[in-house]
């Protein structure tokens, strides 16, 4: 029986991403330097960029199980997509709390609608839009084949934001892209860091991103279990319902 | 023409289809009948390319499904209750739209000789959402044998004809088994699929239960065997 | 195929020896006779978006000053709106008396049907476009009418329609039909939207920009145009088919 086996995976999981996130914290508020012009908010910085990175990988698991889904049905293969577009969609909503705290001393406003924040906005909206598609089909191979469409659809404004803030111009720091871009988004961010600390800074961000990674992990597999116990119920139903019925068959 | 072997249709957990075994000869006229839910418009649109089966072995004229999908809708034509034709356009534009979609040649005449066929030459250029649903249903077989298909599918032709509409079908669907081809029917008329058809394949949950030739029973021994094999007694008094 | 049109003689007969645009052609041809009888989806999509125009006035308390400055974002929402409308009066129409099912059963690549709908949608588009242009042109006394603004008008909508066609083949299986389309679509196309406004406004300067100016957001409207178009096309027959 695969719950078993998925069971124990959970549980191995769960310790990990509560084990990766403990040092996460304690590296971000006891490790990485303090920002010289925004003190103490900047550490929230951290928690940003880590969110925001699993957003993306969220959504590309989504991308890459609805194309496998298209060329080999599988309801795990669905199961992932949502599991995936799910946890990215609370990362990503996580990414813009923690970005907004932090744009408020930076920016001095919570939000702007900047090309890369409208962006974001666009990305949440259009993946929250998966779950109305999925609300609105009731035969499980249909609703399967048309979310795996939409997730590679979807996937298309990703790209878009990528290629638009590098092409148009944005208040948004660059933190992923070559040195030039990311010292320049590390000026616009208005992060001032001696040579030492901007070492200690990078290593706290990459902490920070693998600590977020477990976690999305450990996310992915609890879904996952819930589906496959969502399903479970489900098929047990649908037998005691054909039993009452009559039908033996 | 047709043959399916062991085919099944699963919706999710819920099976439609589960193991039919049905062969077609060609020319042979065979009415499909079963009561509401047997699956037979299930196994109409599988054969007519609609639907991809589960599992099993769909063959149509010698042609693997779903593999070899559009060797297969060269030589099919459905005809359904739903008429699939555009009410804004004229007879005409409907049957040209066809002959371009299946890139037919000598269109314009043969789009004519269609009309002519089914009696609607005078009404060429009038909207079809300004027919009677007997002209419909005509316009309809026209369209579906336009690319002179060798198999022609009918999913409840009648539904909603008045008697004299129905005899005309009746008399265009001789002529169509005239030329040879194949057809396929699902009815709720048991008596007149009867008539018409040289054997009545009975669909009940998914199996076929029965497989009577027309020579081999009374059109009221033919009732007596459909009413044993559906279960449509035992049905009523579990229902009750 | 040897094939020989014996209809009307037109650049389109040279096309229609390629069996692949035949179907596309057919395809367009009969939404296009579908609509010169009906004419219905032209005028739905026209009356929308005057009401919409005159509502945004009406919004804007006709401050003349701040329309003026928004003008071109009020031109592809509108554009956005009466599109929705467009699709989903294009893709119902198959529906109505199930003739989807007689142009799958159809030996044509489901592309191919793909295709012809982004066009036929596509070009009721532009026809919208072009009275929108004039409608703001008298309205916001802006310099609309410059062929790189129709371009761009253009370069967008076939984006725009190529998204719209495969969202609203699914939407209109759903449930919830013509509803969901615009919750699903108009999120998906902002991101060609953004750039093609902000190049639209660039023209609305006296002085046309240079292209080093506008090439940035025009790529962005080129690239999504082309993602979707590959989207749609490698896509689309699963949707219509199950």
């Amino acid at each position: 029986m695969e719950l078993t086996r998925l069971d124990r995976n959970v549980r191995i999981l769960n310790w990990a991403a509560a084990i990766a996130i403990f040092i996460d914290l304690a590296v971000i508020f006891f490790y990485a330097p303090t920002e010289k012009t925004m003190g103490n908010v900047q550490r929230i910085f951290y928690f940003h960029v880590g969110a925001a990175w699993v957003g993306a990988v969220a959504f590309f698991v989504a991308l890459v199980a609805g194309i496998i889904y298209l060329r080999k049905p599988g309801r795990k293969w669905d199961t992932l997509a949502v599991a995936s577009v799910e946890i990215g969609l609370v990362f990503l909503t996580m990414a813009t709390v923690a970005g907004s705290v932090w744009g408020k001393p930076a920016w001095n406003a919570w939000w702007t609608w900047s090309p890369r924040l409208t962006l974001i906005t666009i990305a949440w909206l259009t993946y929250a839009a998966y779950f109305m598609l999925r609300g609105a089909i009731e035969d499980a191979e249909k609703r399967g084949r048309f979310s795996a469409v939409y997730v590679i659809v979807a996937f298309v404004t990703i790209i878009m934001s990528y290629l638009s803030v590098r092409v148009l111009r944005d208040v948004h720091p660059v933190v992923v892209g070559d040195t030039a871009e990311s010292a320049k988004g590390a000026a616009e961010g208005l992060q001032d860091f001696s040579g030492v600390d901007s070492m200690r800074m990078v290593i706290s961000l990459n902490v920070s991103v693998v600590a977020f990674s477990i976690l999305y992990a450990a996310w992915m597999a609890n879904r996952i279990r819930l589906q496959h116990l969502m399903d479970e119920t489900n098929s047990l139903k649908m037998r005691v319902a054909a039993r009452l019925q009559g039908d033996h068959a | 023409m047709i043959e399916l072997r062991g085919l099944v249709k699963n919706y999710g957990l819920h099976a439609v289809l589960r193991g039919v075994n049905l062969h077609v000869k060609k020319g042979e006229f065979v009415t499909l009948v079963g009561t509401n839910g047997a699956g037979k418009t299930t196994l109409m649109r599988i054969v007519a390319t609609l639907l991809k089966p589960t599992s099993g072995d769909v063959l149509i004229g010698g042609w693997p499904l779903p593999g070899h999908a559009d060797q297969v809708r060269q030589h099919i034509g459905l005809v359904s209750h739903q008429a699939l034709l555009y009410g804004d356009l004229t007879a005409g534009e409907n049957l040209q739209f066809f002959a371009r979609l299946y890139q037919l040649d000598h269109q314009t005449d043969r789009v004519e000789k269609a009309l002519k066929e089914v009696g609607l030459a005078a009404r060429k250029r009038d909207p079809v959402s300004t027919f009677s649903r007997g002209m419909i249903q005509r316009l309809t077989i026209a369209r579906a044998t336009l690319h002179e298909p060798d198999i022609l599918l009918l999913d409840e032709p009648y539904t909603g004809l008045d008697q004299d509409a129905a005899h005309l079908l009746d008399s265009l669907l001789e002529r169509e088994m005239d030329k040879g081809r194949t057809i396929l029917m699902i009815t709720h008329d048991l008596i007149h699929g009867w008539n018409l058809s040289h054997r009545s394949v009975i669909l009940n949950r998914g199996k076929i239960v029965r497989e009577v030739n027309r020579g081999e029973a009374s059109p009221a021994e033919f009732l007596d065997i459909y009413a044993e094999n559906t279960g449509r007694r035992a049905a009523a008094r579990v229902g009750g | 195929m040897s094939k020989q049109l014996t209809e009307k003689k037109s650049i389109f007969s040279v096309l229609g020896r390629s069996p692949y645009a035949a179907a596309v052609w057919a395809i367009v041809w009969k939404d296009l006779q579908i609509e010169r009888h009906t004419k219905q989806t032209l005028s739905v999509m026209i009356m929308f978006s005057l009401s919409t125009v005159v509502m945004f006035n009406f919004a804007l308390e006709t401050n003349l000053d701040a329309a003026r400055n928004v003008a071109t974002g009020l031109l592809w929402a509108t554009i956005l709106l009466a599109g929705t409308l467009g699709l989903n009066r294009s893709l119902a129409i198959e529906q109505e008396n199930r003739t989807v099912d007689a142009i799958l059963m159809a030996p044509v690549s489901r592309s191919a049907i793909y295709i012809g709908k982004v066009l036929s949608v596509t070009l009721f588009s532009i026809v919208l476009e072009v009275a929108l242009v004039f409608i703001f042109i008298m309205f916001f006394n802006k310099p609309l009418w410059r062929p790189q603004v129709l371009l761009i008008l253009v370069l967008g909508t076939i984006g725009y329609i190529s998204a719209g066609v495969l969202i609203t083949s699914m939407t209109i299986q759903t449930r919830t039909r013509e509803v969901l389309l615009p919750v699903l679509l108009l999120p998906l196309s902002l991101p060609l939207i953004l750039p093609a406004a902000m190049a639209v406004a660039s023209y609305m300067f006296p002085q046309t920009p240079t292209w080093g100016e506008v090439q940035s957001p025009i790529l962005l409207v080129i690239i999504y145009d082309l993602l979707m178009i590959t989207t749609g096309v490698m896509s689309y027959h699963y949707v219509v088919e199950s």
